[in-house]
């Protein structure tokens, strides 16, 4: 981890202790009352543990017992507000240490914001720490009943045991056909049992191919609930790509069966709403900034007339909307958001 | 009366009449086969090389007439198992003539309707994905697994109780076939002189397999089931499926089976082995299943129906009244009730009753399959119209091809394999005319415990394919 140290432009990378000493020599902030300084890694993945801690001082003296919170800017419901993800009180030295588990894919701006004993106002601290990308992801929630036994492994118990079964049979199958020869050898009779055998071994091939296929089914794949522990050793299996809606355009929440959701009077707010309800976005992602099924439309659909055309053809892979389902007058605010967007 | 000798003398001349006699007909039918089948595989051809745009699967309704197929066929494949491995746990004697042709049509449709898998992918070399990065997760996963083992078992459940048969066809049959025959038979019969030994390793490989593939054949068709029913689809979101999805197996199967039988019967004149009794009995059994059909189809549609979602009107009115009304009720009154009606009236209680009873099941079955597949994808989860599916002339070659292979296979297996447990139907027979049962396997067993074991005389039979 490297810190950063605040407003100043000198970059102090091991101890907050150093950070809250060259702070406190130099920090312009410390003019008057209380400054606050931190300490944070400059990058982050999520998943990961993050300890922030924030040094408090008063002209230069340490400031101890004195409350801060870790806050940053979220949206959600289409809100945007400031939320408070960890606090912590600060020792004799002013230090205050704060844990939080990095969940967002972004933190927008965060603060270090005093929270008192004292009245007088303090300007909050700002900073960022980048998200970096391709970290494990966090969406898969612990739901359901975990019942004890009643797990993978039980599955993996009840096929082997039948294979057992099955390739005892074709084991015995083939002792059929031995039992044959042994008294061939006095009848001098050809006999043979390799169609025996050969049934006993593709049964256990196949037996023991089924077990290892089930058993290596969470090594094979990303096991999302157990993010981290097994190796995806898949480089060379090409999934579909995922598109991750709430990355481009926070999903703000409205209800697409109010009706009033699309009729504000603004004809490209209107259409944005439209382009949820008749599931546009769906495929061509919000904005139409192009999804994994449906190409980009911003800036490529061309004249309104051209546009009817083609949603009411729907081309390759995309339904038709006919008038009944979907109205010109609809389409034309659909239209006219998809415009607003170039 | 018959005695034993002849009796046995003429079961053997007219079971081995199809590997040994063959008319310009057959030769005719397999040409007719093999020309339907080659017409699929060219068809196949430009699937292969345009991908599935030559059907008429998009991207709402994804699934077709291959699926269809396959779950089609993967019904058929039940009747083995029901037949032959419940009617011997329960030692019902009957079964004995028809037990070979049940287990017969299992590993042959299977094989069929497993192909179609393959069919359905448009980059069929990606099956090999679901065993280098398979997730358990997955119903696919459970699907290939249960199939492979449930082909397995029926491979080695269809071929145990036959060695003794191929032996005795090596033994009677070596000089009257060709050298390649000569060979298999040799081959297949693993040396079977009816030793005590073999009889008793036999007996419990049958014995194992038997118990083993009930429960094997049932998760199959659970797990195909499941395909449907673990997917979010109004329409497939329900518990009975799998209730519903191995009694329409075994269904089907049982329906099938008839037919192969009554055919079979016609042209080789197996009368007195295949008679009216065992028509009767699987006739008896298809009217039970349809019962029990009717029965779950009330249970799925009054459920869903009495709480009817907002989709699931969309659903039941395709269904019920609108693009597959047809289908459905002829499914309902032609497949589930007009079975029971014949069956229950002296005069339609008869081998031509039963016949057109299967066949209008084996009919009514397939279409249950389809609007299962397609009405499922049919009901819009977007707000855009429903989407359309008719299966190309690429599809329908596809599918009748998968008819031809099946019926190819039985063809073929006409002329190389025995068509009964000659064995079991013997030893049957001995029971009939003794009222003494000697059951072959279990004779061995007691004959073994004493240090000088005796084979039975059924057994020797068997190993001399004669009558002492
Ligand atoms: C099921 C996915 C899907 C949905 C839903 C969908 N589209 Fe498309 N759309 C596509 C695909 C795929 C194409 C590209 C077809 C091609 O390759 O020619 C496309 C093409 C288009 C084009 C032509 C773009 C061009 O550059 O030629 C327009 C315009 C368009 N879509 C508008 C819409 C609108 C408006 C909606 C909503 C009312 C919509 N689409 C909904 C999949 C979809």
């Amino acid at each position: 981890m490297s810190y950063r140290p605040s407003r100043s432009t000198a970059r102090i990378a091991t101890s907050v202790m150093i950070v809250a000493t060259i702070l406190g020599l130099s920090g312009p902030a410390f003019a008057a009352g209380i400054g606050i300084s931190v300490g944070a890694p400059e990058s982050v993945a999520v998943g990961q543990q993050v300890e922030v801690k924030a040094v408090l001082s008063e002209d230069g003296v340490p400031v101890e017992g004195a409350e801060v919170a870790l806050t940053y800017k979220a949206t959600l419901g289409g809100k945007t507000d400031r939320v408070e993800i960890a606090s912590a009180t600060t020792d004799e030295t002013g230090t205050a240490v704060m844990v939080y588990e990095q969940r967002a894919n972004d933190n927008g701006e965060m603060q270090i914001v005093y929270l008192g004993p004292g009245t007088d106002p303090v300007d909050p601290f700002e900073f960022t720490i980048a998200v970096e990308k391709g970290g494990v992801q966090l969406y898969h929630s612990e739901s359901g009943v975990k019942i004890p036994f009643v797990n993978g492994t039980l599955v993996i118990l009840v096929i082997a045991t039948v294979w057992v079964f099955i390739s005892l049979s074709a084991v015995l199958l083939a002792r059929v056909g031995k039992a044959g020869i042994v008294e061939d050898e006095a009848s001098a009779e050809s006999g043979s049992m390799w169609i025996g055998a050969l049934l006993a071994f593709a049964a256990i091939f196949t037996a023991v191919g089924m077990v290892i296929v089930f058993v290596r089914a969470p090594l094979a794949n990303t096991d999302l609930s157990h993010p981290g522990e097994y190796e995806t050793h898949i480089d060379e299996y090409d999934r579909t790509e995922l598109a991750h809606v709430g990355d481009l355009d926070p999903y703000v929440g409205f209800g697409l069966k109010d009706e009033s959701a699309a009729q504000t009077g603004d004809p490209v707010e209107d259409g944005k709403v439209l382009s949820f309800e008749y599931a546009c976005a769906a495929c061509h992602a919000p904005s139409g900034l192009g999804g994994v099924v449906g190409p980009a439309l911003i800036g490529e659909i061309g004249s309104f007339n051209n546009f009817v055309e083609e949603v009411r053809d729907g081309p390759k892979g995309m339904p038709a909307y006919s008038e009944a389902t979907l109205s010109d007058a609809d389409l034309q605010k659909i239209y006219d958001f998809l415009e607003a967007g170039r | 009366m018959d005695t034993m000798s002849n009796w046995h003398e003429r079961l053997v001349r007219k079971t081995t009449r199809p590997t040994l006699v063959t008319t310009y007909r057959y030769w005719v039918w397999l040409a007719f086969l093999v020309a339907v089948f080659a017409n699929g595989v060219f068809q196949y051809s430009k699937q292969w090389s345009n991908g599935l745009y030559v059907t008429d699967m998009r991207d709402r309704i994804s699934w077709g007439l291959y699926i269809t197929a396959f779950v089609f066929f993967i019904g058929i494949s039940h009747a083995g198992t029901l037949i032959s491995a419940i009617l011997r746990a329960s030692k019902a004697t009957w079964r004995a003539p028809i037990t070979r042709m049940a287990e017969l049509i299992t590993a042959v449709a299977l094989i069929v309707g497993a192909s179609f898998v393959l069919i359905d992918m448009g980059r069929p070399e990606r099956i090999f994905n679901v065993f280098r990065y398979g997730r358990w997760q997955s119903p696919i996963m459970w699907d290939v697994m249960a199939i492979t083992t449930y082909l397995t078992a029926s491979v080695i459940y269809l071929y145990a109780p036959m060695i003794p048969d191929l032996a005795l066809y090596r033994d009677r049959l070596s000089n009257k076939v060709g050298v390649a025959r000569r060979f298999f038979y040799e081959t297949v019969a693993l040396n079977w002189r009816a030793l005590p030994s073999q009889v008793r390793l036999l007996g419990k490989a049958i014995t194992i397999m038997m118990l083993i593939i009930m429960p094997i054949a049932v998760s199959v068709h659970t797990v195909v089931s499941w395909i449907f029913s673990m997917t979010l689809r109004v329409g497939w979101n329900t518990s009975i499926f799998g209730v519903l999805f191995v009694a329409g197996a075994i269904f089907s199967g049982v329906a099938t089976l008839i037919l192969v039988m009554a055919v079979l019967r016609r042209i080789y004149h197996w009368e007195e082995y295949l008679t009216p009794k065992h028509f009767l009995y699987l006739g008896y059994l298809l009217a039970a299943f349809a019962g029990f059909m009717i029965y779950v189809n009330i249970n799925e549609f009054l459920t869903s129906g009495f709480k009817l979602e907002e989709e699931g009107e969309f659903a039941f009115r395709q269904l019920f009244v609108d693009d597959f009304a047809l289908m459905f009720w002829f499914y309902i009154i032609g497949g589930l009730l007009t079975p029971i009606t014949l069956m229950l009236f002296r005069r339609t209680r008869t081998i031509a009753g039963v016949v057109v009873a299967a066949v209008l099941v084996d009919i009514a079955m397939f279409f249950e399959r389809y609007f299962i597949v397609v009405t499922g994808l049919r009901v819009p989860l977007m707000p855009y119209e429903p989407a359309s599916y008719s299966p190309t002339f690429v599809e329908w070659s596809i599918f009748v091809a998968g008819i031809a292979l099946f019926l190819l296979l039985i063809t073929i297996a006409l002329k190389v394999l025995p068509m009964f447990a000659i064995w079991e139907m013997t030893e049957e027979h001995e029971r009939n005319v003794a009222r003494e049962p000697i059951p072959i396997l279990q004779g061995a067993h007691e004959g073994g415990g004493d240090g000088a074991p005796e084979s039975p005389p059924d057994v020797e039979r068997l190993a001399e394919g004669g009558v002492s």
